[in-house]
């Protein structure tokens, strides 16, 4: 109630604005803007992407010449409160970046303007990004962002270590079994090398296995942790712990299994797309590594997830912020996009480009992976129930203490926060 | 520094007094000038004097108090504005396994606290010995850790005990013990914590026994000397009991500072460290709860379970003081 | 009216050290030295001493040595002790790595802050409630010993809210703003007026002097052993403040560096000798302050015992 008065009265008071964007729609810049240009804000939090965006700003304010954009930083560790506490002060970016752990928050609680009438009013196709990723951002039928890029998850290794082995590089054919037996093989106490990385990441490693299980994380507002299926999921790693096979959790506190991989002391390890360039640039990996779609459990899976563009509901320059919005969701920005190598951007058909870009790696797994790839799960409030994870599955993922019941502990708890959202 | 007034008016003052011969002893405390006219002068300078701090403690402390309270019975929306849930919140505190565990290893840093005391008396008494040199220098090192950045000793423990690279490790195995991953390993991280906390604060509270034994006269242990008691002897019929009013106070204090343990496990843990349930402290969780899962209110109840329990120590002690504190 | 008994025992610690001015030089002076006399039981002290020395500022010798090291040389088993070259590069990646200046002139802006904002109000009021009379003196007194008992945990929430009311999130101000004012320091510094002597205060108020006059000028002077104590603690537990830093500035570059460090911890989970260095010229400004301060601090933390 509160909040409609608020903006509305923010948009009274801003005639120019709402005249430029006008204008904008109407096709070009028109006279009725007073000569002003609206500046819009943009708010992200990777310095690596900065130059890339700004290339992509160039493309659009030349485009748009009534319209110019200035980007805001803010490092991801402060990225949700500093936006939180803008939001509740008016002070947000007209565009900022979203993820799906945060979606369902931001959009019930109306702070984010709903993208459907612009779509549908300007006939834009939003049929060109995956499936999965519309999906993360649409609540309650309304979508809330465009999707910007997106990660899926794949079987990194280590050639030379398997070599060594003797074994055969991972390909489509692989299941839980053969990463049981390849671990095996590949673990080499006196040489110090571990056949994999069992790392206790949610992104990275057990929400892949839990859906490739047949199990789920989240489902109707209830916790998939209690299911017998999820939990198998979770046990593919905490064995690989208790083999022997992958270094504990305690030792990947120390040193990530991201770390362990690039210095060659994991032979395989479950990491991001987006980590591709990073790999790419450590010369040892360059030239040794490589990459493979997950491996099958029941069933095929591998997690994914996107950001995306959001409107700030208490923008002024609406208009202005959706012709930015619809700019970031076309084939030009993700063909910008792309070419930075950065980020794999969603835009159907703009992927070659990135894939293209380091040769010596079969990035075409990310892409192949899209056909059963599963949304990072979500609710209203995340954070909540992401945080009891690590407190509760720490013991099992470091060989103290089974799986089942820490993951049943962890369902019935999960299930106790996902009420209080009610 | 500017900070402080010169002495010169004091000594001025002191001067005049001298000079004039008004000074009449009587009892510094209390009796104010009873004088009407300067009475009223007084009493309106004094509303003055107090009148600024008054109003930041009004505004940063009691009134947020009285808010707290109130936060505690409601729920608070993600971008502004709560309403009331009743006790819904201090249902959560109690039925949150997370709670309890944070509950049952805040003792336990509370334990581990209290046993840097014996620690520091002994090292109190040793440095009290007659004619000791170095005294200073060995009680500026040991109160280092205490005027150290936490963030800073977290971060250098941390690298000491990495399972990987760090010396803790490097130490045991001159001596032929295996290491482990001490700060990610659930059953050591919180004794490791515990180790830091009690390394940090040694100095502190040696300070304060220092205070303590000083004040002892010397003739008793003269006294015992001649009578034959050995060092031993004196440390436990002397040194003890007469301490025990310093001890009892420092022991107040490391309660309530152990249970209100945030900086080092803040540092020291990172969020996926699977050590995090086994050391996290009821004020992490209520930082966690608080800014990063925005329950606010659940937050605030949790704070008031603190204080509650806090309270409830602190009271026990004073209770149980006269049992074995002796005030000369 | 007999004279206030201390309410706390920190307050009954701090008077009992400042009236006993003579036990320290009694413990020093002791009796004549017992010459260069082989003594056994002197040695063993020393000896145990020293092991305690060792433990204590080994972390602080293993931090140093860490930051002059390089990466590989810093990851390396079994470690070196001394660096192979003593090289600085850590040092300047800190200030490149996070904005490590603006930190650093954070905390220093928010240590003065609060230091200053204590002295000021804390020594007003504490003068007001010692040495002047008036209605309400007991009950308003009993409301400021009610906010020393509060844990800061409860207050931080409403805290925060009000910082963002005021528009002052991620600001230096936000930092140092409800720390200036202490009941700890008012209390600590009311002990130390109520032990004047009374003849000073009328000899200035029969020569025409009005209140404030005698504060300044004459009460003031005669607590200065008080005030740097409590400067100098204060100023301690400001720099290293990481609970309150953390709530209100979420922005590292309006971030003191008690929670600046931690930023940095984020960005290079792995690289230890920038960590350490960071370390290093984190804590330094209070070691030194702490050297050439030493004796304000043992007296200060013989007082204290809260955190101010």
């Amino acid at each position: 109630m509160r909040r409609r008065t608020l903006l509305a009265g923010a948009l009274a008071a801003t005639p120019v604005a709402a005249g430029a964007a006008t204008g904008c729609s109407a096709g070009g810049a028109s006279a009725r803007t007073s000569g002003g240009r609206t500046t819009i804000s943009y708010g992200m939090w990777d310095q690596l992407q900065v130059a890339g965006m700004e290339k992509i700003i160039k493309a659009f304010e030349a485009e748009h010449p009534k319209i110019s954009v200035s980007i805001q930083v803010t490092p991801f560790t402060s990225y949700w409160t500093t936006l939180k506490t803008a939001m509740r002060g008016g002070s947000a970016p007209d565009v900022f970046w979203m993820n799906a752990v945060n979606l369902q928050l931001y959009a019930s609680e109306g702070v984010l303007e709903p993208l459907d009438p612009f779509i549908e009013r300007d006939g834009f196709d939003m049929g060109v990004h995956p499936e999965e990723l519309l999906r993360m951002y649409t609540y309650e039928r309304t979508r809330y962002a465009m999707p910007k890029d997106f990660d899926t998850i794949g079987l990194w290794y280590n050639k030379e270590l398997f070599d060594k082995a003797g074994i055969k590089y991972p390909d489509e054919s692989w299941t839980w079994d053969t990463v049981r037996d390849a671990a095996a093989e590949l673990t080499d106490p006196r040489a110090g090398v571990h056949g994999i990385a069992a790392e206790m990441s949610r992104q990275y490693t057990y929400y892949n296995s839990i859906a490739q299980a047949g199990g789920y994380v989240i489902r109707d507002g209830r916790s998939g942790f209690g299911d017998p299926r999820t939990i198998d999921g979770l046990r593919f790693w905490t064995d690989l712990i208790d083999r022997g096979h992958s270094p504990s959790q305690s030792a990947m506190t120390d040193t990530r299994g991201r770390q362990l991989y690039l210095s060659e002391k994991v032979a395989m390890n479950y990491d991001l797309s987006a980590m591709a360039s990073q790999m790419y640039a450590e010369p040892a990996i360059k030239d040794h590594g490589a990459v493979a779609v997950l491996p099958k459990g029941r069933e095929r899976g591998t997690t994914i997830h996107g950001l995306a563009n959001a409107i700030s509901g208490k923008s002024p320059n609406t208009e202005a912020a959706w012709e930015f919005v619809r700019f970031l969701g076309s084939r030009k920005a993700a063909e910008i996009q792309a070419r930075e190598g950065v980020t794999i951007s969603s835009y159907e058909g703009t992927q070659d480009a990135w894939v293209k870009s380091m040769p010596e790696f079969d990035l075409k797994v990310f892409t192949d992976m899209l056909d059963y790839a599963v949304p990072y799960p979500a609710s209203k409030y995340t954070t909540v129930w992401e945080n009891l994870q690590p407190q509760l599955l720490g013991g099992p993922f470091t060989g103290k203490g089974g799986i089942e019941d820490a993951s049943r502990t962890l369902g019935r708890q999960m299930d106790l926060a996902l009420e209080q959202e009610k | 520094m500017a900070v402080f007034p010169s002495t010169a008016g004091a000594q001025q003052a002191e001067r005049r007094l001298r000079n004039s011969g008004r000074g009449d002893g009587r009892s510094p405390a209390g009796g104010a000038g009873a004088g009407a006219k300067g009475g009223r002068r007084s009493q309106r300078a004094a509303y003055l004097f107090i009148a600024p701090i008054a109003l930041g403690f009004l505004v940063f402390y009691i009134w947020p108090l009285l808010e707290t309270f109130w936060f505690s019975f409601t729920s608070f929306g993600a971008f502004g504005g709560n309403s009331w849930v009743g006790g819904e919140n201090y249902e959560r505190v109690v039925r949150d396994v997370t709670v309890g565990r944070a509950l049952g290893n805040t003792v336990l840093y509370m334990v581990m606290g209290l046993m840097t005391l014996p620690v520091a008396i002994v090292l109190a008494e040793l440095m009290n010995r007659r004619g000791l040199r170095g005294v200073p220098v060995y009680r500026a090192l040991y109160f280092m850790p205490f005027v150290t950045l936490p963030a800073a000793v977290g971060l250098v423990w941390n690298w000491l005990y990495n399972g990987d690279f760090g010396m803790v490790n490097e130490a045991l195995s001159w001596i032929g013990v295996d290491g482990r991953y001490w700060v990610s390993d659930p059953s050591t991280a919180v004794y490791a914590i515990g180790i830091v906390m009690i390394w940090s604060h040694i100095g502190y509270y040696l300070i304060i026994f220092t205070a303590g034994v000083k004040a002892i006269p010397r003739d008793y242990y003269e006294a015992a000397e001649i009578d034959g008691a050995g060092p031993l002897r004196r440390f436990f019929r002397i040194t003890l009991p007469l301490l025990s009013p310093s001890i009892f106070f420092a022991s107040v204090i490391c309660v309530i500072n152990s249970l209100q343990q945030f900086d080092l496990i803040f540092v020291m843990m990172s969020p996926e460290n699977p050590a995090l349930g086994e050391t996290q402290s009821i004020v992490t969780l209520f930082f966690k709860w608080a800014f990063d899962e925005n329950s606010q209110g659940a937050a605030a109840a949790l704070a008031f379970l603190l204080m509650l329990l806090i309270a409830a120590l602190t009271y026990l002690q004073f209770r149980f003081q006269k049992r074995w504190v002796h005030y000369a | 009216m007999p004279e206030p008994a201390p309410v706390t025992p920190a307050a009954a610690a701090a008077v009992a050290t400042t009236r006993d001015p003579a036990a320290p030089a009694a413990a020093a002076s002791g009796r004549p030295a017992r010459g260069r006399r082989f003594d056994p039981a002197s040695v063993a002290t020393h000896a145990v001493l020293s092991l305690g020395a060792l433990a204590m500022i080994f972390p602080f010798l293993w931090q140093l040595l860490t930051a002059f090291k390089t990466m590989p040389e810093a990851v390396r088993v079994p470690p070196t002790i001394l660096p192979e070259a003593w090289n600085w590069a850590a040092f300047e990646q800190v200030f490149t790595a996070v904005p490590f200046a603006e930190m650093l002139t954070n905390s220093l802006l928010n240590t003065a802050g609060r230091t200053l904002g204590q002295l000021v109000f804390c020594s007003l009021a504490a003068y007001a409630f010692a040495r002047l009379q008036f209605r309400g003196r007991n009950l308003l007194f009993a409301v400021f010993l009610s906010v020393l008992m509060v844990p800061p945990q409860l207050l931080v929430l409403p805290q925060h809210e009000i910082m963002m009311k005021l528009g002052l999130l991620n600001s230096v101000p936000a930092l140092f703003l409800p720390g200036m004012f202490s009941a700890f320091g008012t209390f600590l510094l009311r002990q130390f007026f109520l032990a004047l002597p009374r003849e000073l205060e009328e000899a200035a108020r029969i020569d025409g002097a009005g209140p404030f006059r005698i504060f300044w000028s004459i009460m003031l002077p005669l607590v200065r052993p008080a005030l740097a104590a409590l400067a100098v603690i204060t100023a301690m537990w400001s720099w290293n403040d990481l609970l309150w830093p953390l709530v209100v500035n979420t922005d590292p570059a309006k971030a003191p560096v008690s929670a600046g460090l931690i930023s940095l911890e984020g960005q290079f989970m792995t690289n230890y000798p920038v960590m350490m260095a960071g370390s290093v010229i984190a804590s330094l400004p209070m070691l030194l302050l702490y050297v050439l301060l030493q004796r304000h601090f043992v007296q200060g933390i013989a007082l204290s015992g809260s955190k101010g």
